[in-house]
């Protein structure tokens, strides 16, 4: 090798960069777009970086012809989020520690049941989920909405289990000592301790319910509980007027449904790095 | 992205979670905690999972649509007459190749991706980030965005536009294609999968120590060399998961992305087996032979993790 480390270094810092930038241009033109006229979308050649910005898109997603977005299923999506979520992670934190930590017959019964239940697509038990949903009375209600999909713990346990099961003996031995049941245990040193382990799950589940696209198309036949995702499903063929949607509005509008995941994803990127770091290979 | 970090029962046999033998030394289990403990879980999981499974496994032996109220045992017959069902057989044959199309360049561009970040320089976390954003992204959101750029027509399409300056002289239509139609697809799903693919092998490369890198590079091993005796060792491990993790994401995708994007057309070129589910049931009002559908759906899953459990095995001697 006649080519210098030095060389080599910066050539390999700006394939890497060159790289990233491709890796994220769909993303990166979306948001570009989103801040163009529709002349400036259609000008030939391209245009990649706008000359000039055109933040009106943003509201337009929201009132008037080109309204894509209602408030009403943000909320409706934050809502669920934040139902699914909540629900789930007291579900999955509980059996985590069950699976990891205590002695019972059944044990690795659970744990194989949670297992098989990731490789099995929700779209398989679509309509058998929507006949207990119905038979409940829970359809086209916020429970029914969240339930069947807060009911998913298998994932979640799973990833608890993995980390509560390094947790050192000593310490559930020491609580056992001073005379902690298993519910004093859970509230002082389980939840405590797997803040790590929270995070990854946070940062997986909440992506995962607020992107969730069939299981609220089907629960949610009424308008009045739709989520963003179909709301962004179907936008592109038609609008509310019946009329076709601008590009640069439907840009705007995907912006403004990912924006606060990629604020999220984001945040907890250090854990989730951490979370993945540590998973399932030990 | 829904699944991306896998517990370790799928890798070893299920349910072998060994108890290390000083648990055992009190007698007395923790039964009755456990059970309430975890009773609020497992009411969940089986009202909403297991009994799910079991009465779609019901239903598959039972004739019920739109014309009759209510399920009526017919035995095999849903299954006679998927066997007999061309469609069937095509939509099997567009999944497996879209998870096959898929999965293999993920895992691969995933590891050369991994290999591509992984060492330290200045703005180390923000590069980075650019890698790991398109997780932050749904089907639904990206299958939009990339309608725009696979859009065809005389200088529309982004990448059409690419392509032609790079010299391809007669760019695919893509998603109107029957050709390009599901390795468009593929394509989308593998743009979304390869951040958590790229996080694991990153994960797994960081473990082999800086020194082993460079002492290879003083020896003067080439860079094939250094893949394949030392990277290589260190990452295979991984490899199973990235796959498990890939596929997922493609079984998923399999429907989000043809619903929102192509709806089984054109000419059937990209509907998959979980789709023509999806249609029979919700489009057509066959509940019964969805059933059985779902049934070979989720056996062919099975089909798949088994042979990557085969060939992890493989994978890890090699």
């Amino acid at each position: 090798m006649v080519i210098s480390p030095r060389l080599t270094r910066r050539v390999r810092v700006i394939v890497a960069v060159v790289v990233g930038v491709l890796m994220s241009a769909p993303l990166l033109y979306m948001l570009a777009g989103s801040l163009m006229s529709n002349s400036q979308l259609s000008d030939q050649p391209p245009q990649f970086i706008p000359n000039s910005l055109h933040f009106g898109n943003y509201p337009a997603a929201f009132s008037g012809m080109t309204q894509v977005i209602e408030v009403r299923s943000f909320v409706n999506s934050l809502i669920f989020t934040v139902g699914v979520v909540g629900l789930q992670w007291v579900l999955c934190i509980t059996g985590g520690l069950v699976i990891a930590k205590m002695r019972f017959r059944s044990r690795g019964l659970i744990t194989a049941l949670f297992a098989i239940s990731l490789f099995i697509p929700l779209l398989t038990t679509l309509i058998p989920t929507f006949i207990v949903t119905y038979k409940l009375g829970l359809i086209n209600t916020y429970p029914g909405l969240i339930l069947p999909i807060a009911a998913q713990t298998g994932f979640g346990s799973l990833l608890f289990r993995q980390y509560i099961k390094q947790l050192p003996e000593e310490l559930f031995d020491a609580a056992r000592i001073d005379g902690a049941n298993w519910w004093l245990m859970l509230r002082r040193l389980v939840i405590p301790l797997a803040r790590p382990a929270t995070a990854a799950y946070l940062a997986i589940s909440v992506l995962t319910a607020w992107y969730m696209f069939l299981w609220p198309l089907v629960a949610a036949e009424g308008g009045s509980l739709q989520v963003l995702t179909q709301t962004l499903a179907t936008v592109g063929t038609t609008s509310n007027q019946g009329a076709v949607t601008p590009q640069n509005v439907i840009f705007a509008s995907v912006v403004i449904v990912t924006l606060p995941m990629i604020l999220v994803f984001l945040a907890v990127q250090p854990a989730f790095m951490r979370g993945l770091a540590g998973s399932g290979v030990d | 992205m829904s699944v991306t970090q896998l517990p370790e029962p799928l890798l070893v046999p299920l349910g072998a979670s060994p108890v290390p033998a000083r648990h055992l030394r009190k007698k007395r289990g923790d039964g009755r905690w456990a059970a309430i403990i975890v009773f609020p879980n497992l009411a969940m999981f089986t009202i909403f999972i297991i009994v799910p499974v079991l009465g779609g496994l019901y239903l598959s032996f039972t004739s019920w649509d739109i014309t009759n109220g209510f399920p009526k045992w017919i035995g095999l017959a849903n299954y006679r007459q998927m066997f007999h069902d061309p469609l069937v057989w095509q939509a099997a044959e567009t999944t497996l190749k879209f998870i096959a199309f898929g999965v293999v360049p993920t895992v691969i561009i995933s590891l050369w991706l991994a290999m591509l970040i992984n060492f330290r320089f200045r703005f180390f976390t923000v590069v980075r980030s650019l890698y790991l954003i398109p997780a932050a992204m749904s089907f639904a959101a990206s299958a939009v965005v990339w309608r725009y750029i696979f859009q065809d027509g005389p200088g529309y399409g982004i990448l059409d536009y690419v392509i032609t300056r790079f010299g391809v002289t007669n760019p695919p239509d893509w998603l109107a294609s029957t050709t390009w139609a599901l390795p468009a697809l593929d394509i989308i799903t593998i743009w979304l999968s390869l951040p958590i693919a790229t996080v694991l092998y990153l994960a797994a490369l960081q473990r082999i120590p800086d020194s082993v890198i460079e002492a290879s590079t003083l020896d003067g091993c080439g860079a094939i060399r250094r893949i394949r005796y030392i990277i290589w060792p260190g990452v295979r491990y991984m490899t199973p998961l990235v796959a498990i993790v890939a596929l997922l994401s493609f079984t998923n995708g399999s429907f989000d992305l043809v619903r929102i994007l192509t709806q089984g057309d054109p000419i059937n070129a990209t509907q998959t087996l979980i789709y023509y589910i999806y249609f029979e049931s919700f489009d057509f009002g066959a509940w019964g032979y969805a059933a059985a559908l779902s049934v070979l759906q989720i056996a062919i899953i099975a089909g798949i993790l088994l042979i990557l459990r085969g060939l992890s095995a493989l994978v890890n001697r090699w």
